[in-house]
This record gives C-alpha cells, sequence and structure tokens, in this order.
C-alpha cells in the first residue's frame, strides 16, 4: 500500500475520531510525512469539532431575532394564503373575459381571412381592371409557373413568391399602360388605350405576372 | 412516521401553515449554520436562513421533485444568497466574536479556530461546500452527493483535497505565528 492510499484511510480514520489500526500505526511509525499528516488531521478534526459546537450557539440577540423572524414568517405564509383564498372568484371573471376577447379575436379573424381573397389588395392595379373578369383559369404554381415564364409572361417585381402548391388563376383583362406602369414594369411610352393583358394572379390576389395578348401595340 | 420534506412542501403549497412551520423547524437551523459557515457573519446567516423561507414560500419559485431533493433545493438557495451578500460587500461583523456571557463560546474562541474560519472562506467555493456539510454538518457523503448533485467519489476526493488544503494553510499560519512570537 503506498503513502497516498494511507493518507485517505488516516483522513477517514481521523474525521471518525477513531484509533489507526495496527498497520497504519506501524506505517505512522515509519513514515515521517504520514505521521505528520495523521497529526494535523487530527487536530483538524478536533477545531471542526469546536466549530460545531460554536455554530449551534446563536447569540441570545440571535436566537431572539430568530423567533421574531419565525412569526413574521408564519404571519406572512397565513397573509399570502387567505390572499389567495379569496382570489379564485377574481379568476373565474378573468379568465371568462379573456376567453371570450378570445373568441371575438377568432371571429374576427376568421372574417377577415374569409374576405381577403375577393378584397383588392393592390388598388393601384385593379382601379386599372377595365372589364369584368372572364372565367379564370386555375393553375397551380407548382406546374404552371414555367410554363406560363416561358410564355410570353413578364413577372411582376415586388410582389412576394408563390407557395409551394398555391393555386394561381390567369384573368383575361384591359389594362391601361399606366396600370403596367404602377406594376413596377416598363412601358412603351408609344402604347395608347387600353391593353389586352392576361394577368397571373395568387391565391392573395395579387398579380405575379401579366402577359400582353394586344399583339397590335407591339 | 414522519412526512418527507417533499409532502410538506406539497401541503405547504396547498396553504398548510403546520407544513410550513414543520418545514421551518427541521430545515432552518441546518441552513443557518450553512449559511454561517459560508459567510461567516452570524447576522448574514440569520438574514439568509431567513430570505431562503421566504423565497421558498414566494409565488415565483417552483420547486421541482423530479430534478432533486427539497433540502438541496434549499441548499441551493442558501448558497445562492451568499453569493449575493458576498457581491453587496465585506461583512461587517465576523464570526468568531465573543458571545455575550458565554463562557463555553469564549473557551473556545481561540485563534487557530479563527484563522480556521477565516482559511475556510478563502477557498473555493466547490471545496468549502463538502468541508460545511461533511465536516461541519457531519453528513454522509451519501447525503452531501445528492445534495451538491456530483457522484460520491467526487465527494470523497474534494473533501479529502479540502481538508489537506486547509491543513497546509494552517501549517504556514501556524509557522509565520511562530516567527512572530520569537
Amino acid at each position: 500500500m503506498t503513502c497516498s492510499q494511507r493518507i485517505a484511510d488516516l483522513v477517514e480514520c481521523a474525521r471518525r475520531q477513531g484509533e489507526p489500526d495496527r498497520e497504519l500505526r506501524t506505517h505512522l511509525s515509519i513514515c515521517p510525512r504520514c505521521s505528520e499528516r495523521w497529526e494535523r488531521e487530527e487536530q483538524l478534526t478536533a477545531q471542526f469539532r469546536a466549530m460545531r459546537v460554536r455554530a449551534a450557539l446563536r447569540t441570545s440577540d440571535g436566537f431572539t431575532g430568530a423567533v421574531s423572524r419565525r412569526e413574521s414568517l408564519m404571519r406572512n405564509f397565513a397573509h399570502i394564503h387567505s390572499a389567495k383564498q379569496h382570489r379564485p372568484a377574481k379568476q373565474s371573471w378573468g379568465w371568462a373575459l379573456a376567453a371570450a376577447a378570445a373568441l371575438v379575436m377568432a371571429v374576427f379573424i376568421g372574417h377577415e381571412a374569409g374576405k381577403r381573397p375577393d378584397k383588392p389588395v393592390s388598388p393601384a392595379v385593379r382601379t386599372h381592371v377595365i372589364d369584368n373578369r372572364d372565367e379564370p383559369v386555375l393553375y397551380q404554381a407548382s406546374t404552371d409557373a414555367s410554363a406560363l415564364s416561358s410564355d410570353d409572361f413578364i413577372a411582376v417585381p415586388y410582389t412576394p413568391p408563390l407557395a409551394p402548391g398555391e393555386m394561381v388563376r390567369v384573368v383575361h383583362t384591359n389594362l391601361y399602360p399606366e396600370a403596367l406602369a404602377s406594376m413596377g414594369m416598363a412601358v412603351n411610352p408609344l402604347w395608347a388605350g387600353n391593353l389586352a393583358a392576361d394577368v397571373v394572379e395568387g391565391e392573395d390576389g395579387l398579380p405575379r405576372a401579366v402577359r400582353i395578348t394586344d399583339n397590335g401595340q407591339f | 412516521m414522519q412526512p418527507s420534506d417533499e409532502e410538506l412542501y406539497r401541503l405547504m403549497r396547498k396553504g398548510n401553515q403546520d407544513a410550513f412551520a414543520q418545514l421551518y423547524e427541521r430545515r432552518e437551523p441546518a441552513l443557518y449554520r450553512f449559511a454561517l459557515h459560508m459567510s461567516g457573519s452570524a447576522a448574514v446567516a440569520e438574514e439568509i436562513s431567513h430570505e431562503v423561507f421566504v423565497q421558498l414560500m414566494g409565488p415565483s419559485t417552483r420547486f421541482d421533485e423530479t430534478r432533486g431533493s427539497l433540502e438541496s433545493f434549499l441548499y441551493g438557495i442558501a448558497r445562492n444568497l451568499v453569493r449575493v451578500f458576498r457581491r453587496l460587500g465585506p461583512v461587517a461583523e465576523p464570526v468568531d466574536r465573543p458571545f455575550d456571557h458565554d463562557i463555553l463560546g469564549e473557551l473556545i474562541d481561540n485563534e487557530t479556530t479563527s484563522a480556521l474560519h477565516r482559511t475556510l472562506r478563502e477557498l473555493p467555493e466547490r471545496y468549502r461546500d463538502v468541508i460545511i456539510l461533511c465536516d461541519l454538518e457531519e453528513r454522509s457523503y451519501e447525503e452531501v452527493a445528492r445534495s451538491i448533485g456530483c457522484p460520491l467519489g467526487t465527494v470523497r476526493s474534494r473533501l479529502h483535497r479540502a481538508r489537506a488544503l486547509l491543513s497546509a494553510k494552517l501549517k504556514r499560519l501556524n509557522a509565520r505565528r511562530e516567527v512572530v512570537t520569537r
């Protein structure tokens, strides 16, 4: 057994305030380092014992203070819990009001969401639509977008991209050149009057692409 | 059979004042001693042992039984409060203040004990925790391991290391004192 292993034993022995066993005693008698450590460990244990006694004795001020603090704690506890007992009635009203508010909000949001596709989102564009829409043709963006873009459609800049699977529709309509300009598209100053055009709209009603079908203007 | 701390806590949360009082009686003295050894001030220890229970009954404190025992939770609060008090500044009242009209206190109030207190406060917190809980509170390694949330072997090795550090420091202090007295 090495000295470091014996030291672990002697520390535990000193902590228990016990006597070292015969083997350890023999080692202590021949090893000055372990012997010195044993003495220090014994002293430490004695000091800790004194500190324990000391900590157990509260001063008279401290003891009186502890009693009054205990009483104040108990008063606070009683106060908190008596207040809690009166609270449930208020809480039930609060919950009822919150639930009613949430319901009204949900109805309002649902109503608004239902109205949204029919509502003109971009008045600058819609006010310039002259004809009533023909029966719109529905396309799914994921399959039709490439076909549309390769077919003289010009993407309307600064519009949000279509969501995957979002349905689009093509509206055959007549537009003023100003309407195209307001959508941020390049307009030939020679264009005059209405232009027959196909407008690709997303489900939100915003135009995503335009194709001028009035070839006579080009 | 006495109810466990956790049972008392559950009752306390439901507004049972007796359960709270029982918990206080059971845990406050040990928390006071822990805070006393950690801070070195009886006044601070009184404040801390009180504040732990104020926090325990507060609405923001939620003890979770699945994460450990209530006792270690309380020690955790006390440890944090000691840190707060330490940040606030030096403690005015030393722990080794002579006890008024206390013969036993005067008898044991010797220089070595004072030096040990000072040395203990200078130890890193992980060592101080195990010294206080194992040697001053006389708790088993298992209890301390649960309390500070580390393996039993770690508690034992930290304690041995802490004792070695303490005794080495005390040895240096004694040697210095001998030089001064000569």
